[in-house]
């Protein structure tokens, strides 16, 4: 009348149950959710704070005047917005003090003078230098009978580069920051959610009425499997709309770039899900209660938190940094680092595909360990389970 | 049959079983006492496999117990194990499928069961929204889904109210009537000595008594105890091959008779001392019986680490 479970049939069994069970959740909504609102706010912040930085209010006198050319010249080669206000003296500081103005240019050629509130900003500042030596400059090499072009012309310096420079590289940082900000909210995320459920079964007891019915390692397949779906639909979904949003807003206009880093996040979120999920299960099953796994967890989340700090921090100014390049071979680290050196372009296909491939052996490795500490420790209870314990062969 | 052979497990230094043998046979409705840590819980674990025996085995109908058989068997752990989330009827068809069974027979089956046991009406709710008694209706669902051949339940009655206590007793006498072995462990002497067609007695890991109730008291040489009711206090003492041993007030003494002495003589000794109104074999309770089998039973032996 019931007829054995082959193994496949098990391990979907579980995995549809967890899966089933996670999308329904409240969870899995509120998260995408949160995550989209996080990801909105921190563009959204920082395209105001960059605003803010690059555009100035400026006050000219009359006697100024005779630099408003300059002033814009120099603002622009600087990258920066400036409005300028014709003011005379006493309501140019007044407006300063009121906030209307972000400082004032009073004086004439030769004796200038710029007033602020408590401070005139750098940028602002160094944008008047530019203009005021400009124009000293040129009224010095005039008298002296130099023509000022001429002279542009024989001191310029032309760059060039032995590989042709990417016009686009602003957008490849910002697909590989946001990919990896995405690997990483999603290997911390649904790892701990593995952990979380392994010791939601061992502290609800379940797992001995599991383990009556099918072996400890097609649980915890299920469970990864499982989790793992769910975790690469969130990823999908979230890519999808990041992508489809940046389109839209016309912020993305290399879609060849974006498809290739959502490959590379799908494949190393596949890599890294399987070893740091596995890793997850293994300290999950050695404590009994869902209090207790802080503390075995958090090793893990530092090892995660190394790559994805570096990655943030040294690609965007140095992509060919040394350690960042060796860390993206080494297994556990190479999840974060190599997608983001590839999205940079300073990674070929075939050193990711080494990557692949040095990953894909840990996996092999940390998933037959890993299943011992499972079988050793998800039915024992009560005290912690030693790891010299856990991994004793039976 | 289902046989328990020889099992003996360790954790430690602690020797947790030692030479557990015993056997329940189909149709019987087999009753596992013991105080707390006798190894109540650790042999039923055996027999699902959650646990492994150091030595001995499990053999059902002759063969000895593998996964595929184990999947057979219906099972109640002493934790009461399920997804406090999930809601009941998911939950038992999920567990019911991982038995084996399809998706419109372990729907069937739950349907059938959550009736029998009167919580139908909550398969909608999360596990952790209902009552501990009502949890544990589930939890004998769960065990049951599957159809198992052989039942195993760990305390499937601690913490039921009369009514439920009912129900379970008659769901168990169903599944033994239908020709399922069905062994479940207690505290509850009363029950067990009600419910059980045979019972099994465990003491710091060893099997101290096995057998009905009717037979530990023919062990505990209650069949030779006669309890007397009527003349006054003395009319025995002088009696040969008699033991008396407690008399009170009232006019009651209890007896000892020794093999050889007829039952019927005493009963004319005490008819000659006075009005007899009760002559009776003494019949001690299963908790007597009980207490007096663990006092007795084989001193704890500590093993060499």
């Amino acid at each position: 009348m019931t007829t054995p479970l082959s193994t496949s049939q098990a391990v979907v069994l579980v995995a549809r149950r967890e899966f089933v069970t996670q999308v329904r959740s409240r969870s899995f909504v509120i998260g995408l959710v949160i995550t989209l609102v996080l990801f909105g706010g921190l563009f959204l912040l920082g395209a105001w704070i960059s605003g803010q930085s690059s555009s100035h209010t400026l006050g000219v006198t009359a006697g100024a005047a005779g630099l408003e050319p300059g002033l814009q010249q120099a603002a622009q080669s600087q990258g920066a917005q400036l409005t300028l206000h014709e003011v005379d003296d006493a309501t140019g500081r007044a407006q300063v003090e009121s906030g209307d103005l972000d400082a004032v240019l009073t004086g004439a050629p030769g004796a200038y003078q710029l007033i602020g509130l408590d401070s005139v900003g750098d940028n602002l500042r160094s944008i008047v230098d530019a203009a005021v030596q400009q124009q000293t400059l040129t009224a010095e090499l005039n008298a002296a009978g130099v023509d000022p072009s001429g002279l542009a012309d024989r001191s310029n310096v032309v760059v060039e580069t032995l590989q042709p420079g990417d016009p686009d590289s602003g957008q490849r940082l910002a697909v590989a920051i946001v990919g990896t900000v995405l690997l990483f909210f999603s290997l911390s995320g649904y790892g701990s959610l593995v952990a979380t459920g392994v010791v939601e079964e061992k502290q609800s007891r379940v797992v001995e009425l599991l383990l009556a019915t099918i072996r400890p390692w097609q649980l915890l397949a299920g469970k990864i499997l499982g989790l793992g779906t769910v975790g690469l639909l969130q990823l999908v979904i979230l890519s999808a709309i990041c992508g489809a949003g940046a389109s839209a807003a016309g912020l993305l206009t290399v879609p060849g770039a974006a498809v290739g880093m959502f490959v590379m996040v799908v494949l190393w979120y596949l890599l890294g899900f399987f070893l740091y999920a596995s890793l997850y299960a293994a300290v999950g099953s050695t404590v009994s209660r869902q209090e207790e796994l802080q503390s075995v967890v958090a090793p893990m989340i530092f090892l995660l938190l190394i790559p994805f700090v570096l990655t943030l921090n040294l690609l965007p100014s140095d992509p060919r940094n040394g350690v960042a390049t060796v860390l993206s071979f080494i297994p556990f680290f190479s999840q974060t680092v190599m997608p983001a050196r590839y999205a940079l372009g300073v990674a070929s296909l075939w050193e990711v595909l080494v990557a692949a491939g040095l990953a894909l052996l840990a996996i092999v490795v940390v998933v037959r360990i890993a299943g011992r500490i499972y079988q050793n420790s998800v039915l024992r209870t009560g005290a912690r389970v030693s790891l010299r314990e856990a991994l004793k062969t039976r | 049959m289902l046989d328990i052979a020889a099992i003996s497990k360790r954790f430690g230094t602690r020797q947790a079983l030692a030479d557990v043998t015993f056997t329940v046979r189909p149709g019987e409705v087999f009753g596992f006492v013991g105080s707390n840590g006798a190894g109540k819980t650790t042999t039923m674990r055996i027999v699902l496999g959650v646990l492994t025996a150091d030595a001995g085995e499990v053999r059902w109908k002759g063969t000895a117990v593998d996964a595929d058989l184990r999947r057979r068997i219906g099972y109640m752990p002493e934790q009461r194990g399920l997804y406090p989330k999930m809601k009941v009827g998911e939950q038992l068809r999920y567990l019911a499928r991982l038995h084996g069974l399809t998706q419109s027979a372990a729907a069937a089956s739950v349907q059938r069961w959550t009736d029998r046991l009167g919580i139908a009406g909550r398969a909608g709710d999360e596990v952790q929204k209902l009552s501990l008694g009502n949890q544990q209706r589930v939890q004998l669902c769960a065990a049951l889904v599957h159809d198992p051949e052989v039942l195993v339940l760990d305390e499937p009655f601690s913490g039921l109210d009369p009514t439920a206590v009912e129900v379970m007793s008659g769901v168990l006498r169903d599944k033994a009537d239908a020709g399922v072995p069905v062994i479940f462990s207690s505290h509850q002497l009363e029950l067990v000595e009600r419910l059980c067609d045979r019972i099994g007695i465990i003491a710091t890991g060893r099997m101290v008594a096995v057998g009905s109730v009717e037979e530990l008291r023919e062990r505990a040489g209650a069949a030779a105890v006669l309890e007397v009711f009527g003349p006054g206090p003395g009319w025995a003492a002088d009696l040969t091959g008699v033991d008396v041993l407690a008399v009170d007030d009232g006019g009651r003494t209890r007896l000892r008779i020794a093999p050889d002495v007829d039952d019927q003589d005493v009963l004319r000794a005490a008819l000659a001392a006075g009005p007899v109104h009760e002559f009776r074999r003494w019949r001690p309770p299963l908790t007597e019986l009980y207490r007096d089998v663990v006092q007795a039973g084989p001193e704890p032996q500590e093993i060499p680490a």
